[in-house]
């Protein structure tokens, strides 16, 4: 049977953000839709108002002709709409099968028959009895995917599902979707991830700052195009000019060890490299090899021996992160949440923490408010945040926008020096290509970089100099413009 | 020196009796806890249950109505404290605090005119197959309806929580309310209901100490054992099981430092008045080290507010 899904002038406004404004969209069965769009464009709000989180101010939804009325997720349930939300909607204390049963209304026995043949027939292995605790991301979302199976949906909404699956589970679910849909399911699949799109949707409709922008065939679509109607607007192949840069040395590391108590750390054997004035140092990886320990160790959240770093002519291994700010150098965290902003702090006062010496946030043991929020409204001009509240909880600003503040923050004293690492992970195009300009012109003005970084492609558009961090150790220097992707994949891997 | 078979027997029936309230107010609590919301004002509930079930006896005659009215006002007084943090999202903690004072406050002031008055007989069970077992016949038999239930509580609590519907329901509530909304649960009234019934069993526990344990009505009777019912939730991690081990264990070192002030032990009072309540945490946090077991069983969203919003 077909199963038609409609949705049909739906507005949904929320206070300073029209969420969606007057979409219109419409779904056939047999066939995978991609629902695209950058961070904040809206979808994941119009996703919700399918499964009734969230209710529309305005706007209908027809499923096969009947108008539906979905005041609670209960009602979208009761009308065959299953969805797999981004974050987890499950007890992680209970057991798989409890999770499963809570919503159930059948026996225990006839639903463990139902799931035992759901799970032979997708080629799950899940065992029911373990708290969900215990499961990895994929397994999680495979137990949401079940407990939507449970109802026989007529559409299956999947939000975001990849932001924390392997490739390899990535694959398994791809092929569990198209299988799904072979069975009659309606597919809307969410994402940000345009080569996802090309390699599992039929149609894609694109969404930008609330509104519907183009709905077309994928045949019709290749990775460029989708991206520029994503962003809304040419985007620039932007390339670094490699230019010679100056012997001018600006940090040096000398024969730096550092051995950790933890056993999930790496150690870090014999690290030696310097750094120019105006040059940017790339330290490619496969995570989990030392990128994160090392970064500590150059920023000081750990703190090595005096002589082992040598920045501006003076050795600084012993000093904490706010004596070596005062030395011009600036930290941006890969955990933008966790390490570099507190949450639940407005934007302002993450402004403050980086107190700087010459910033006068602080008179006499007193907040100097006015003068913060000055230099915050500046960061959020100066660097293109999308927003004009800087009372705002760092929390509520999406993964770019909160990294555009931290890295304007860190870069409005004017360093020599900025150290990131993963600065783009996980943020949609046009904030990585925002980021990415910013990175090049810091370079530009003859200021120093270290770029820790997991994606080959940046690290091959943003660096003078490559080296490659394998359990610890560091490979010989290289120049970028001798080196390809697959010369860095072979090192990554730990050969020669 | 011959000890009295049947003597040891007495004794041990009196330590379970002192451990009626804290099974009863905690196994209460505990499902109040495992929906994910903390109510610290077990101390007054329980307070307003002795005061209500020790007046309404006194005016009213009846036991019956006396216990299922402690119940009631126990109902009542967690209900201000379900509407204050559910329906007006108030901090679990401070108003949790706020209704202990309170009902210290108002069961002093309507217990004014009960002071001195003798309470009734509570009519015990099995009277007469006391002396048939020795040892065995006083733990057994003798007991008041309530001494019974409370020995039943803990293992129907468990049942009730792994092996009902409702159960799996409350914990997933208190594991995430957020997916227990989305999966179209009623966080609110769910979480109304086990306030509700953690303030029926403080006022059950509290009409057994002013009708039962000691037939009286005097200020402040409760003497923190309302706290100590809540630090038996926590330290047994959740589990009802071990909440009768540990008022046993509170209820047994109460009752023999009694006795060792009796004999006159070259032991300060102070020390032995407070061996209870170190013992006690002490021997829940040995049994209950496994932190996987505790991070199963602890209520994720325990003390934290939920509102829906849209």
């Amino acid at each position: 049977m077909n199963t038609n899904l409609k949705i049909s002038n739906v507005t949904k406004i929320y206070p300073g953000c029209v969420a969606n404004d007057n979409v219109s969209l419409e779904f056939n069965s047999g066939k995978i839709y991609a629902l695209l769009g950058e961070n904040g464009a809206g979808k994941s709000t119009l996703v919700k108002i399918l499964s009734g989180v969230i209710i529309p101010d305005e706007g209908k939804i027809y499923l096969n002709e009947n108008n539906l009325k979905l005041n609670s997720p209960l009602d979208a349930k009761k009308n065959d709409i299953g969805m797999v939300f981004q974050h987890f909607n499950l007890f992680e204390t209970l057991s798989v099968f409890e999770n499963l049963i809570i919503d159930s209304d059948e026996e225990r026995e006839s639903l463990r028959e139902k799931i035992d043949s759901i799970m032979k027939k997708y080629n799950f292995s899940i065992d029911l009895d373990i708290p969900v605790l215990n499961l990895s991301a994929g397994q999680k979302q495979k137990v949401e995917i079940i407990r939507c199976l449970i109802r026989n949906p007529k559409v299956l909404i999947m939000d975001e599902p990849t932001s924390v699956l392997t490739e390899q589970e990535t694959s398994e679910l791809f092929l569990s979707l198209k299988k799904f849909s072979e069975e009659g399911i309606l597919i809307i699949y969410i994402t940000h991830k345009l080569k996802e799109v090309m390699e599992l949707c039929d149609e894609v409709a694109v969404m930008r700052r609330g509104k519907l922008v183009s709905v077309s065939e994928i045949k019709n679509e290749n990775i460029e195009s989708l991206a520029n109607k994503m962003v809304g607007q040419n985007l620039k192949t932007i390339r670094k000019k490699k230019e010679k840069t100056s012997s001018d040395q600006l940090i040096n590391i000398i024969n730096l060890n550092f051995i950790s108590e933890d056993p999930f750390e790496t150690n870090l054997s014999d690290i030696n490299f310097s750094v120019n004035r105006g040059e940017c140092l790339g330290i490619a990886g496969i995570s989990g090899n030392g990128q994160s320990e090392l970064f500590q160790v150059l920023s000081g959240e750990i703190i090595s021996d005096k002589n082992s770093i040598e920045f501006n002519k003076n050795y600084i291994g012993d000093l904490n992160p706010q004596e070596r700010r005062e030395y011009l150098m600036a930290f941006s965290p890969e955990d933008r949440l966790e390490q570099a902003a507190i949450p639940q702090m407005a934007i302002f006062e993450n402004v403050a923490l980086n107190n700087f010496k010459s910033s006068n946030f602080f008179n006499n043991g007193l907040i100097n408010e006015n003068k913060i929020k000055e230099h915050s409204k500046k960061i959020i001009s100066d660097f293109n945040v999308n927003t004009d509240n800087i009372e705002l909880k760092s929390q509520f600003l999406s993964g770019g926008n909160l990294q555009k503040l931290i890295i304007g923050r860190e870069l409005i004293t004017s360093p020599d020096l900025l150290i990131c690492f993963n600065p783009t992970w996980g943020l949609d195009v046009g904030a990585i290509n925002y980021i990415h300009e910013t990175l090049i012109k810091i370079n530009e003005q003859n200021k120093s970089i270290i770029l820790i970084s997991t994606d080959t492609d940046e690290l091959l558009k943003l660096s003078d100099k490559i080296s490659v961090i394998h359990k610890g150790k560091l490979s010989k220097i290289m120049n970028a413009d001798e080196v390809t992707s697959e010369k860095l994949g072979i090192l990554m891997g730990g050969g020669n | 020196m011959i000890i009295d078979i049947n003597f040891i027997g007495l004794i041990i029936a009196s330590i379970m009796a002192s451990a009626v309230p804290l099974i009863l107010a905690s196994c209460g609590e505990l499902i109040t806890e495992r929906s994910g919301v903390l109510n610290l004002g077990v101390e007054g509930m329980m307070i307003i249950g002795a005061i209500s079930g020790f007046a309404l006896m006194t005016v009213t005659g009846s036991l019956i109505i006396a216990v299922f009215g402690a119940m009631l006002a126990g109902v009542l007084i967690s209900t201000i404290f379900a509407f204050l943090t559910q329906t007006l999202i108030t901090n679990h903690v401070a108003t949790g605090l706020a209704l202990t004072i309170f009902g210290i406050g108002i069961s002093a002031m309507i217990g004014k005119n009960f002071v001195g008055i003798p309470g009734k007989e509570f009519p015990v069970l099995f009277e007469s197959l006391k002396d048939t077992i020795p040892l065995l016949g006083p733990i057994l038999f003798g007991h008041s309806i309530v001494f019974y239930f409370a020995f039943a509580l803990p293992f129907i609590t468990s049942y009730f929580l792994k092996k009902t519907k409702i159960g799996l329901i409350v914990r997933a509530v208190g594991d995430s309310p957020e997916s227990a909304s989305n999966q179209g649960i009623n966080v609110r009234l769910v979480r109304y209901a086990c306030i509700l019934y953690g303030g029926s069993m403080s006022g059950l526990a509290g009409a057994y100490l002013s009708m039962i344990y000691t037939p009286q009505w005097i200020e402040n009777m409760t003497g923190g054992r309302g706290w100590i019912a809540l630090a038996l939730v926590v330290f047994s991690t959740w589990n009802p099981i071990k909440i009768l081990i540990g008022a046993m264990i509170f209820g047994g070192l109460t009752i023999i430092q009694f006795h060792m002030q009796a004999i006159g032990v070259r032991i300060p009072v102070q020390f032995l008045t407070a061996l209870p309540y170190i013992v006690t945490i002490v021997v829940l946090v040995v049994i209950s080290r496994d932190s996987r077991k505790i991070r199963l069983s602890t209520p994720s969203s325990l003390g934290k507010s939920f509102h829906k919003d849209n």
